[in-house]
């Protein structure tokens, strides 16, 4: 297939989840909703189901979710429940809600009251103390429990060579959308923003081994370019997500190259490998206690402003000029880490700007005179 | 060698403004519409500008489009660019030894950083009306007053009313039960100058603010903000009768540049 067949099928998917799904139930598939994040996909997969990604939407407007919401909940949340009240992902056969930040806690209750008999609702907590053997062990015995409720889905056993296997198709997939983020930075010219953005988001709506192969086939014909002249300027982009195609347009219109990411939709969510280990629900367990530099994840070393100064450095090492935080309306993690991000930022003379979004916004003309205003910034300072 | 006109158009959200140049150096002609982005404003506009020049489209040697409404003048412009950029230009001609401007316009806030004369960092308000020009036009409504009366009127108030910065809705709600109340409107006035202020301060110390101010943008021209303001910062501030042209000013000077650069 050629490069730009495969970047439109990555398009069309990442545009239209709905027919994906619609495609997989009429292969006879169960499919489960993943809400985020860290959810162990893996177990998803090890039972022979579709587990599928549910960030909101770009193109909903919330109405039946607020009958359930608090307005100060983020929209990603809103907006998928949304998507399971009217009807849009009525396909599903389940749901898994980790319950990381302050909002999606409560909302797991929201979803479970809200579904009903209409679907299971499978709750998951992950521990805040993730490192010492008792957080390990409280991790391990949480998917033990999500293993349970989707076998009772599934109908069949999980076993552990069923999830030995599926970490390695999950383990191959992260080192494949790793080396994407690499030839994406070397060939901005050819992977725009927009572009980018759509291959990595077409990931939570296929099954790994599926979208494996097409990545690789992409990475390959990258690979045989040569590596731009980029006259432009590149930036590392942060934040919870930012895959809304018309606010991505304003990086191409104005020569802004994504560098590297550190987005928790994109890099944040296959940073990490699982390591190997005998027991398939520990090796999980062990995945999720190596993730660092985390906004969502507690940091018993927080004081040190580790993370501020690991996203610095992704900026200075990746090459960027600056930095483009896309902070979500209603996001207590991320409002309260940016202080120590923009202390750790100016401190390494790092410049950038921080883009107030939502899912429901439709108009960027701000958004647009700031990433203008930022890149006239970065093309001065060059 | 002949002169070389350049003409920057700002259509903001509430007015377009144009100026044309010569040499980069002499405002030749200037024109203000009270209609801003998505109205005949900017065409209007440049046609009054033009005329008051006595001048063709094709004499202009570089036509540079900013403001909210900059993408709508893709035909008509050689160049867009952000106002912010522009804003800082404009300020850097009016005020060699500008530091940090502060551009309050109809619809957002803008705090600029300027080292010799570029603008090397900014703030912009969160969407939201608070603090903005669009923020005193619903008050003016409210208290049945003209927007350009608001700076006359404060003036004359004896004691500051606590307003809300926080949302315009809010502090609308306010201002109506302050008026229930009987409170002078003057005293209002005053208020809701000083809210306007609070909310632009928190903005302008998140990049830090270093003399020389100056402030652009319509509502520099309501000394009642402007007061509030200096109050707030602690500093002077400088504005100057082209604030409401400072956009365009910073427009044709980018034009002119561009013209030289073809050349």
């Amino acid at each position: 297939m050629s490069m730009n067949a495969l970047l439109d099928e990555f398009k069309n998917i990442a545009e239209s989840p709905k027919k994906q799904l619609d495609g997989y139930k009429k292969q006879g598939k169960k499919a489960i909703g993943v809400l985020p994040y860290y959810a162990p996909e893996e177990l998803v997969y090890a039972a022979g189901m579709v587990p599928f990604g549910m960030w909101g939407s770009n193109k909903k407007t919330i109405s039946r979710a607020k009958e359930y919401c608090a307005t100060f909940y983020c929209t990603i949340a809103q907006l998928a429940l949304e998507m399971l009240l009217d009807g849009t992902m009525d396909d599903l056969d389940g749901i898994i809600t980790p319950t990381i930040c302050d909002t999606l806690r409560p909302m797991s209750q929201n979803f479970r009251v809200s579904m009903g008999e209409k679907m299971p609702v499978i709750f998951l907590a992950h521990p805040q103390n993730r490192f010492d053997s008792f957080g390990l062990q409280f991790c391990v015995d949480q998917y033990a429990h999500v293993k349970k409720e989707l076998e009772k889905i599934t109908g069949k056993e999980i076993t552990n060579d069923d999830i030995q296997n599926a970490i390695k198709v999950y383990n191959e997939s992260r080192a494949a959308r790793r080396r994407f983020v690499t030839l994406a930075s070397e060939h901005c010219d050819v992977i725009t923003p927009t572009k980018r953005s759509a291959v990595l988001k077409a990931s939570w709506f296929m099954l790994k081994d599926e979208y494996t192969v097409k990545l690789n086939e992409l990475n390959e014909e990258l690979a045989k370019l040569p590596v731009c002249d980029w006259k432009g300027t590149k930036v590392v982009t942060s934040g919870i997500i930012c895959d809304n195609p018309s606010l991505l347009a304003a990086f191409e219109e104005n020569h802004i190259a994504i560098a590297a990411d550190d987005v928790a939709h994109e890099s944040r969510a296959f940073r990490v490998d699982v390591p190997e280990d005998s027991d398939g629900l520990k090796a999980l367990a062990q995945q999720f206690a190596n993730i660092d530099y985390e906004v969502l994840l507690y940091d018993p070393e927080s004081s040190k402003n580790r993370r501020g100064e690991f996203v610095a450095n992704l900026v200075k090492e990746s090459g960027a000029q600056g930095l483009v935080l896309f902070m979500q309306q209603f996001c207590d993690p991320e409002e309260m880490e940016y202080p120590y991000l923009k202390k750790a930022l100016d401190a390494a003379h790092i410049p950038h700007i921080k883009l107030g979004i939502d899912q429901q916004m439709r108009d960027f003309g701000q958004a647009r005179t700031a990433i203008q205003a930022f890149a006239d910034v970065l093309e001065m300072s060059k | 060698m002949s002169a070389t006109y350049t003409l920057g158009i700002d259509v903001g959200s509430t007015a377009s403004k144009c100026i044309i140049l010569k040499d980069g150096s002499e405002i030749i002609a200037k024109s203000l519409i009270d209609v801003g982005a998505g109205t005949s404003g900017p065409q209007r506009a440049i046609d009054a500008v033009l005329e008051a020049a006595q001048m063709t489209r094709e004499q202009m040697a570089y036509i540079l489009a900013t403001g909210y409404g900059r993408n709508s003048l893709m035909e008509l412009a050689d160049k867009q660019m952000s106002e912010l950029s522009c804003h800082a230009k404009g300020a850097s001609f009016l005020f060699p030894e500008v530091h940090t401007v502060i551009d309050i316009g109809g619809q957002d806030v803008k705090v600029l950083h300027i080292e010799n004369g570029t603008m090397t960092n900014f703030q912009m308000n969160d969407k939201c009306a608070a603090g903005t020009g669009r923020f005193l036009d619903v008050m003016a409504r409210v208290l049945e007053v003209k927007v350009e009366d608001l700076g006359r009127l404060g003036a004359m108030s004896e004691k500051t009313v606590g307003i809300s910065s926080t949302c315009t809705v809010f502090a609308e709600s306010e201002v109506i039960s302050q008026l229930a109340m009987g409170t002078d409107k003057c005293d209002i006035i005053n208020g809701i100058h000083h809210s306007v202020a609070h909310r632009v301060t928190g903005l302008a110390h998140r990049i830090g603010v270093v003399p020389q101010v100056v402030m652009t943008g319509g509502v520099a021209q309501n000394a009642g903000v402007v007061n509030a303001l200096c109050e707030e910062l602690g500093t002077e501030i400088k504005t100057s009768p082209l604030t409401q042209y400072n956009g365009a000013l910073g427009a044709a000077l980018f034009a002119w540049q561009a013209a030289n650069r073809a050349r």
